[in-house]
């Protein structure tokens, strides 16, 4: 029995503050495709880097055909045959393809003084029929499209001897018809005995177009499985994992009226793809409305949209009864709206000002903390120290910069700012992300907090059992509509996750839309 | 710019400039100046081989490196034509400095900080020269004359630098390319307004009238002037919401947008604020330095660029930066007729210098935008 194409043991990534993978196997077969399914920043990028030599592993052995291996860099590992695609192209788009598959490798002529066009032309174009590939080699890369673009960076990787492709996320740039005619390469380069990994977090190409898929979550191998024997809703329930369901007090209140909207929604992401479509959401005051969904269906453009940082292109939000569509971030924060971000480290904290700086990110010009534009450091750092404490951030010291933090502090300080705000309209993207367990239980219980203090809360979180837990209603959003507003105390996890790969499954216990917090 | 894409070598020396202490950061700073004096010593050296000159030194060297150096580094103290030129080159590269340092902390590369420069000393002498008569004599007189102008050259400096910020802010225009190419235009307005309407009667080159000689002032008070506004600055950035607004915009423009901050107004006010300052130093340079405008304004904005890289882009900094960098730029002039050292050669070590000291920072700013350090 030949040995598999790649053995990954007990690989661990660590990085200032992230341990990005975490003890992890992988072992992928000659001649398969394997997928590698998790959500966000689950690791799976990391781990591909280990093995493309872009990143050293912390700890862990990488073994590539039955042989022990350390990558330096990608050059080593392009030596044992390795290639990997990344989701943005390197390629040079004045130049044809030929010039870019051979870019750096060129066959040479006159003792190595000239470049053997020739030679290069021949090879591309031998290569590009061996496989398959209907491209030109004297086509000029600017005027191909992203599926042309991206079989050029497999041929590039092909020509280097590459035996084992990596591609990052292929199918994120692609339309669904390029994605087809990428998995129809797939079959191609396996039978040709070449062996696939590729990363994704779109479960349907994932059971379309591997043999095998290992989920990964928060740094950890989840489980290995063959696709044959499994469906989407389980692998939706691996990737976004089961915690301890805490028992949350929650105390029934009264519905007030509404603290938080969006009316016909429709929101583009950064590429001009309709990301959100539609989405009517009322959240009343007092009441959690959570957002459950896989990564990547419109959660993060919706959030965004709601608190100002992108222009929807069409519909309305409203924070109490003010349209707030048009108005600007620092409106909408100054009109009492509190918003932990999903990304703490590009958005949610400055990383190199100390937590005294970060505690005024967003209240600079509050009068609490300056007055007529100047700073009461002061006010700041003490402002800072409360928060410290409260929420037991480690170090304790307001004068610790945010990079020094690990991710769960980072977190921790970030959620405690935006409650102290003492905000009529919350909105959390993954308020717990990263944090460890005892701290889980503190932020839900201020959440709540917030919530018998009459605040609008909306909660978007991948974490199933906080937003069955935290919600009166609970939204599923798939392919950027809200698919169904749900009962969280009756639905079952089964039917949520059918909810959120697409599915109607029967029977589901649907919220009324004004029953808000009754419960 | 993915840092893992640097060849691991250039990586590894990046990632331990970021972890660097204070210390380190001393010790790699003195070591790179001491680098650089070799290295100047040895180029001074293999210069003067190929130099005609009547005594050579051990009979093939023209150049004596010890003497270049103590002129470059100590000539204010025993040459007092050096030490005005060193304290109003000081004074201007304050400015310039400054300017450029207000813009990249924003996030910004201001290269417009020279034609900001060029309008707002031209404006600084038509408004002397048209406020001139009717201002009372006197210190006085002076003083007002002297403030109308730097309130002109800041306006127009600032107005000037606008136009880049807006181009930038709402029309997407890098801010690199225009303010480059306006330093171009900067000149060529100037020139023409002087020659075709301003021009001084009777003179030769292209110049405007005198500004009036009460409202002129020395070294002393341009450097006053500067040490004030570089306090102001640094008050401005480290001490109000419009500071903090300001530097978070410059270092993470994704929290800047999550608090609040109004990226493309920030832009403009960042760059106008930039080209006030430029604009500032142009009618110092006007007041202090020529009395009048005059057609081939040396090229302090681009020094400015300089010193402010030099200083780590930190308003402070630039007050031990903009003094060496002006020092050693008026003791290049000395060298040129004490020494026969031809000015270009002095250029050049003076470019080693500023290179070696500047770069280690100058990378360890980059490392940190990138990310890098801590363990990677």
């Amino acid at each position: 029995m030949s040995a598999p194409a790649v053995d990954l043991r007990r690989i661990t990534k660590q990085f200032p503050g992230v341990l990005a993978n975490d003890e992890v196997d992988l072992t992928v077969e000659r001649g398969s495709v394997h997928a590698l399914l998790g959500e966000n920043g689950a690791g799976k990028t990391t781990l591909m880097n280990v093995l493309y030599g872009l990143y050293q592993p912390t700890d862990g052995t990488v073994v590539v055909d039955g042989e022990e291996r350390t990558f330096d860099s990608p050059r080593d590992a392009i030596d044992a045959g390795i290639g990997m695609i990344h989701q943005h192209f390197m390629l040079v788009e004045p130049m044809t393809v030929t010039q870019n598959v051979v870019l750096g490798d060129e066959p040479r002529k006159w003792g190595g003084l000239a470049v053997d066009r020739e030679a290069a032309r021949e090879a591309v174009a031998e290569l590009a029929d061996r496989y398959g590939f209907d491209v030109d080699p004297e086509a000029t890369v600017g005027d191909l499209s992203v599926g042309e673009r991206q079989r050029i960076e497999i041929l590039k990787a092909l020509y280097r001897g590459a035996d084992i492709l990596i591609l990052d996320e292929p199918t994120a740039v692609l339309t669904p018809q390029e994605v087809e005619e990428l998995f129809d390469v797939f079959d191609e380069l396996t039978e040709a005995g070449k062996t696939i990994i590729f990363i994704s977090h779109k479960l349907r190409e994932v059971t379309a177009a591997a043999d095998e898929v290992t989920v990964l979550r928060d740094g950890q191998n989840v489980g290995t499985v063959e696709t044959s024997g499994v469906d989407d809703t389980e692998l939706a329930e691996m990737m976004v994992g089961r915690e301890v369901l805490f028992d949350t007090q929650k105390s029934p209140i009264e519905a007030g009226s509404i603290g938080l909207a969006a009316r016909g929604l429709a929101v583009e992401d950064d590429r001009g793809v309709r990301a959100v479509d539609g989405v009517d959401i009322e959240v009343a005051e007092g009441e959690v409305f959570g957002i459950a969904g896989v990564d990547g269906n419109g959660q993060s453009e919706l959030v965004e949209a709601i608190t100002g940082l992108r222009t929807p292109v069409e519909g309305r939000v409203y924070l109490g009864d003010e349209e707030v569509t048009h108005a600007s971030r620092r409106d909408r924060i100054e009109s009492g709206m509190a918003y932990v971000p999903e990304d703490r480290q590009a958005r949610g904290l400055v990383m190199s000002y100390d937590l005294t700086e970060n505690g005024l990110l967003g209240s600079q010009r509050a009068p609490q903390f300056a007055d007529g534009g100047r700073i009461r450091w002061n006010d700041a750092a003490a402002h800072a120290e409360s928060i410290v404490e409260e929420y037991d951030v480690r170090p304790a010291d307001a004068s610790a910069t945010a990079e020094s933090l690990s991710g769960g502090n980072q977190q921790k300080f970030i959620v405690g700012r935006e409650f102290a705000r003492d905000p009529d309209a919350v909105v959390a993207s993954h308020p717990t992300r990263g944090v460890d367990v005892g701290s889980v239980e503190f932020i839900h219980d201020r959440l709540l907090e917030l919530r018998e203090d009459g605040a609008a809360v909306l909660l978007v979180s991948s974490k199933l059992d906080e937003v069955r837990s935290l919600s009166d209603r609970l939204g599923v959003m798939h392919d950027g509509e809200l698919v169904a507003v749900v009962d969280p105390a009756e639905i079952t996890e089964e039917q949520l996750g059918l909810l959120m790969a697409g599915e109607e499954p029967d029977d589901v216990p649907r919220a009324s839309r004004r029953n808000g917090g009754e419960r | 710019m993915n840092p893992d894409r640097l060849p691991g070598p250039i990586a590894g020396v990046m990632d331990r400039l970021v972890d660097a202490s204070a210390g380190e950061r001393l010790v790699v700073s003195v070591a790179a100046l001491i680098t650089a004096i070799l290295l100047g010593g040895i180029v001074t050296l293999v210069a003067g081989v190929f130099a005609e000159c009547s005594t050579p030194m051990l009979g093939t060297f023209c150049y004596n490196p010890l003497a270049v150096y103590r002129y470059l580094f100590l000539a204010p103290l025993f040459d007092s034509f050096v030490l005005q030129e060193t304290l109003k080159n000081s004074a201007l590269l304050l400015f310039t400095g400054l300017a450029v340092a207000v813009s990249f902390r924003a996030g910004l590369f201001n290269i417009g900080t020279q034609g900001q420069l060029v309008l707002g000393a031209l404006a600084a002498a038509l408004a002397a020269v048209w406020v001139g008569p009717a201002a009372p004599s006197g210190p006085v007189g002076g003083a007002l004359i002297a403030v109308v102008a730097m309130v002109a050259g800041a306006v127009v400096g600032g107005l000037y630098a606008a136009i880049p910020g807006a181009l930038k802010a709402y029309a997407d225009a890098n801010e690199v390319i225009t303010t480059i190419m306006l330093n171009f235009v900067a000149s060529d307005v100037a020139f023409f307004l002087v020659s075709a309407y301003f021009q001084k009667p009777g003179s030769g080159s292209v110049e405007t009238r005198d500004v009036p000689a009460a409202a002129r002032f020395g070294p002393e008070i341009a450097l006053v002037m500067a040490v004030a506004l570089t306090l102001l600055i640094t008050y401005l950035l480290w001490g109000t919401a419009f500071g903090y607004d300001l530097r978070t915009a410059g270092i993470q423009p994704d929290a800047a947008d999550y608090a609040g901050v109004d990226a493309k107004r920030m832009v403009v006010t960042s760059m106008t604020l930039s080209g006030m300052i430029g604009g500032l130093g142009g009618a110092v340079w006007v007041l202090m330095s020529v009395g009048r405008w005059v057609n081939g304004v040396p090229s302090l904005g681009f020094d400015g660029i300089t010193v402010s890289v030099l200083a780590s882009n930190n308003p402070l900094g630039v007050l031990f930066a903009g003094p060496l960098f002006g020092s050693m730029q008026a003791g290049s002039l000395s060298i040129d007729f004490q020494l026969g050292v031809p000015r270009q050669l002095v250029g050049v070590i003076r470019g080693l210098v500023i290179l070696l000291v500047a770069m280690p920072e100058f990378f360890r700013t980059l490392g940190v935008r990138w990310g890098m350090g801590g363990g990677r």
